[in-house]
């Protein structure tokens, strides 16, 4: 008690407690390993589907890579000559749209039940940071694909966008409100979206991404593996399961059925086939900007809320959610797993609802004011 | 001389030999219909052996008898390149299953002492007949290729003609070695079946499904938490090898479907010259469309006026788009005293390009946030999202040997005058001089 630690003591204490290199043996990870059996147990299988949609992405999209051409003239029509005259091409660019949705979709569900579960309490904090920057890495890549095929809905939603991060400097102090301006300009590459941005946007979505995804999911399972899995409930039930074989068998199981399901959809439905057709004309710069302009599904949950409510709300929430995330370990560190439970259904429910209704509720609010 | 007695004999004396022998076990010994276990005796060897040969099995005794009871169907099916793969693959796989458990059986009726005890002769026979049975389905199926879609077209009508009291031997004349192997042995086992352990495939456990469960109740409790033990390590083991039959199969299967597409993606391309044509004009269409657009903008850089329309052009009720010195669309009207109206069609909201059409009320819409845009004020109205109106844009019209008549900045400041007569002739541009003033 007497001897107060010096900063770089407790640093390399935090580290060997997030850490325990140790413990990285083949009997921690593969004979010892156990799996609680409890209610919730189903959620330990989320983690592993949204990294088997991982690879199916890697795997599609190094293949598209063999034709696609990110350039402003070719981008739409390689796009095409992949859908149309390529053998299988369809079916890779589906897949490839398929799972980067499935990939959100169980990442999401990953993201509040380990919150409900509290997977982020100590020792597993570097777990819950390295898989927050992979939700927004996750994010990140939806955006810069969509923009890729370079069809008038892709340009026209991107616009906005890129548009809307201006839009933040009305509300910065003096010497900031520039700020956003140049933030925009070095994403966007000239003076308005085109051949600098799609480079960008390319080179982004191709490689950078990636190779920040790769070394934060290392961490992100190495994490996991060192800490075993989590109690996930309150009272610790006492009956587990062998990690291996059986565990690991279900969990291959599951990843062959996600898949079969995957491809047999990527088989029958086009992804694009839930939009109407001219917003797939390739994005032509001349003329008036079609309607039904909107983002993927998985960003409803903040374009919808921008559509109603006043910008700097928006913005503030979002800041909000986004400090939130990062600081969940140190803000619910002494939360009981049932409170944790009721907020993640309450944010499971705001998700469900503004993307299933968010269309009704936008058009419920214009005809009041309008 | 073979063939009669193999295909037309053989066959007679079989089925003579499983009616009656099956009629007279159940007669004299029925209770020996559902065999001997010999679980008791060995369980580690067995859970290897029996698993694999029986999923195997019945696996391929099913195709056999879909293929005999629906030739047509088969035949159909089998025309189609994706299913007889499929078939072939799930066939081959089964047949190495079944090997490998038969291999088992047999193995351990010779390293096993207490096995040794209540082996007898006939059980060792009818493991080597099996034995051969698969191999040389297995040789069918592996050397001579498409063996599947035989049994339909040449096995069917033969089975049919025994059936039928019609023997027809012709039906197998030219069939290679190993099918009429096969076949031969096929009869030779349904012959010694009533008289093996294999009569048990005769008796289905049905009642299992609904009789009520029962518990075994041991004697001493050593010897039933002996029994427990025992009990739990050997379902685990099938737990195992079900599993990873059923993973491996699967995933030979999934594999080999997406594989197939997988690599022909990689393949060179088969186009027709009319689909090749159609490429190679959509690409030289786009290619055009951005030389156009560099065009645009370095006459922007270089020229002080560039050319809208002639004035007679615009229309008043649908804008013509153009692009501005900043490389934004814009929007030209015709204005009801017969002026031009010229303003940025990039809406100040998030920056859509506002529609061309003018509604009743002399507004253009943008569609992407709904914002109306007045264009004699530019100011949008109330209620919209876009707050700041779209800035209007100088304008020059120059009568056709190139001289300024009127211009209009803007602001609105004009110079110059234009008669009414020549207003019909004259050329409207845009021009650098008022560009910066563009908000």
């Amino acid at each position: 008690m007497s001897e107060r630690k010096t900063r770089f003591q407790r640093l390399t204490d935090f580290l060997s407690d997030r850490l325990p290199l140790h413990k990285l043996s083949f009997e921690n990870m593969v004979t010892k390993k156990e799996v609680p059996v409890h209610g919730m147990s189903w959620a330990y299988y989320m983690g592993g589907l949204t990294l088997l949609f991982f690879l199916i992405q890697l795997v599609t999209g190094v293949f598209l890579l063999f034709y696609y051409q990110p350039t402003v003239s070719d981008a739409h029509a390689s796009v095409e000559y992949i859908t149309f005259f390529v053998n299988s091409g369809f079916l890779i660019r589906n897949l490839h749209t398929w799972s980067s949705s499935c990939m959100i979709f169980c990442l999401l569900v990953h993201v509040l039940t380990a919150f409900a579960m509290k997977g982020f309490a100590r020792p597993r904090e570097i777990t819950w940071w390295s898989g927050s920057l992979l939700l927004i890495l996750t994010f990140s890549f939806g955006f810069t694909g969509y923009l890729l095929p370079w069809h008038q809905i892709a340009v026209n939603a991107t616009k906005v966008v890129l548009q809307s991060i201006e839009e933040v400097g009305r509300y910065l102090p003096g010497g900031f409100a520039n700020l956003p301006t140049y933030i925009k300009e070095l994403i966007q590459g000239e003076a308005s979206v085109g051949q600098a941005t799609l480079s960008r946007f390319y080179a982004l979505h191709v490689v950078i991404l990636p190779l920040i995804f790769f070394a934060t999911l290392g961490l992100h399972l190495l994490s996991v593996q060192l800490h075993g899995i989590s109690q996930g409930i309150d009272n610790p039930s006492k009956k587990t399961e062998r990690f291996f074989p059986f565990f690991i068998l279900k969990d291959f199981w599951l990843w062959g059925l996600a898949f079969l399901v995957v491809f047999i959809l990527a088989l029958c439905l086009p992804f694009e086939s839930f939009y109407s057709y001219p917003l797939f004309e390739a994005f032509d710069s001349l003329g008036s900007t079609p309607d039904g302009i909107k983002p993927e599904w998985y960003f409803y949950f903040v374009y919808y809320p921008l559509e109603i409510l006043p910008f700097w709300i928006v913005m503030l929430g979002m800041t909000f959610a986004g400090a939130g995330l990062f600081l969940t370990p140190s803000i619910f560190k002494h939360t009981s797993r049932k409170v944790l439970s009721i907020i993640a259904s309450v944010a499971a429910a705001y998700l469900i609802i503004i993307t299933f209704f968010g269309q009704a509720i936008y058009e419920a609010f214009k005809g009041v004011s309008g | 001389m073979s063939d009669q007695f193999l295909f037309i004999a053989l066959p007679y004396v079989a089925l003579i030999s499983l009616v009656i022998g099956s009629i007279l076990r159940f007669r004299i010994n029925a209770f020996s219909y559902s065999s001997l276990s010999t679980q008791f005796l060995e369980d580690r060897w067995l859970a290897w052996a029996s698993m694999p040969w029986h999923i195997g099995i019945i696996v391929i005794l099913t195709g056999h008898l879909l293929a005999f009871s629906f030739p047509g169907v088969w035949t159909t099916l089998a025309a189609e390149p994706v299913f007889l793969i499929t078939v072939e693959v799930v066939g081959a796989l089964c047949a190495f299953l079944c090997l490998f458990g038969v291999l088992i059986l047999l193995v351990r009726r010779f390293v096993d002492a207490k096995l040794q005890a209540v082996t007898n002769h006939l059980e060792i026979v009818v493991l080597l007949i099996l034995l051969i049975q698969i191999s040389s389905g297995l040789a069918v199926a592996l050397l001579h290729r498409w063996g599947s879609s035989w049994a339909p077209g040449a096995l069917g009508p033969y089975l049919h003609s025994i059936l039928m009291l019609r023997p027809d031997a012709a039906y197998l004349s030219d069939m290679p070695p190993f099918v009429k192997m096969h076949i031969a042995t096929a009869w030779v086992l349904l012959m010694l079946l009533p008289f093996t352990r294999l009569v048990h495939a005769m008796s289905l456990p049905f009642h299992y499904f609904f009789r009520a469960p029962q518990k075994v109740v041991w004697n001493s409790s050593r010897s039933e938490a002996r029994f427990e033990q025992r009990l739990e390590k050997d379902t685990e083991r099938r737990l195992f090898i079900k599993a990873s039959v059923g993973l491996g199969a699967s995933a030979v299967l999934l594999s080999l479907g997406t594989l197939d597409k997988f690599f022909k993606y990689f393949l060179k391309q088969d186009l027709s010259n009319e689909q090749e044509a159609h490429l190679l004009s959509e690409k030289l269409h786009r290619l055009k469309q951005s030389a156009q657009e560099r065009e645009y903008e370095l006459e922007r850089m270089s020229k002080d006026d560039i050319f809208v329309a002639k004035l007679s052009d615009l229309s008043k009720t649908k804008g013509k788009y153009f692009i501005d010195y900043q490389m934004r669309p814009a929007l030209a009207f015709r204005d009801e005293n017969g002026l031009p109206i010229l303003l940025s069609a990039k809406c100040t909201h998030l920056g859509c390009t506002v529609g061309q059409d003018l509604d009743e009320q002399g507004r253009v819409l943008c569609p992407c946030h709904i914002s109306y845009f007045d264009i004699k004020t530019g100011s949008p109205s109330a209620g919209s999202p876009a707050k700041d109106p779209l800035p209007h844009i100088g304008w020059a019209l120059q009568n056709e040997q190139g001289k300024t008549l009127l211009a209009q900045d803007a602001e609105g400041r004009r110079e110059g005058s234009i008669e009414p007569g020549q207003l019909e002739s004259s050329l409207l541009f845009i021009v650098k001089r008022f560009s910066g003033e563009a908000a």
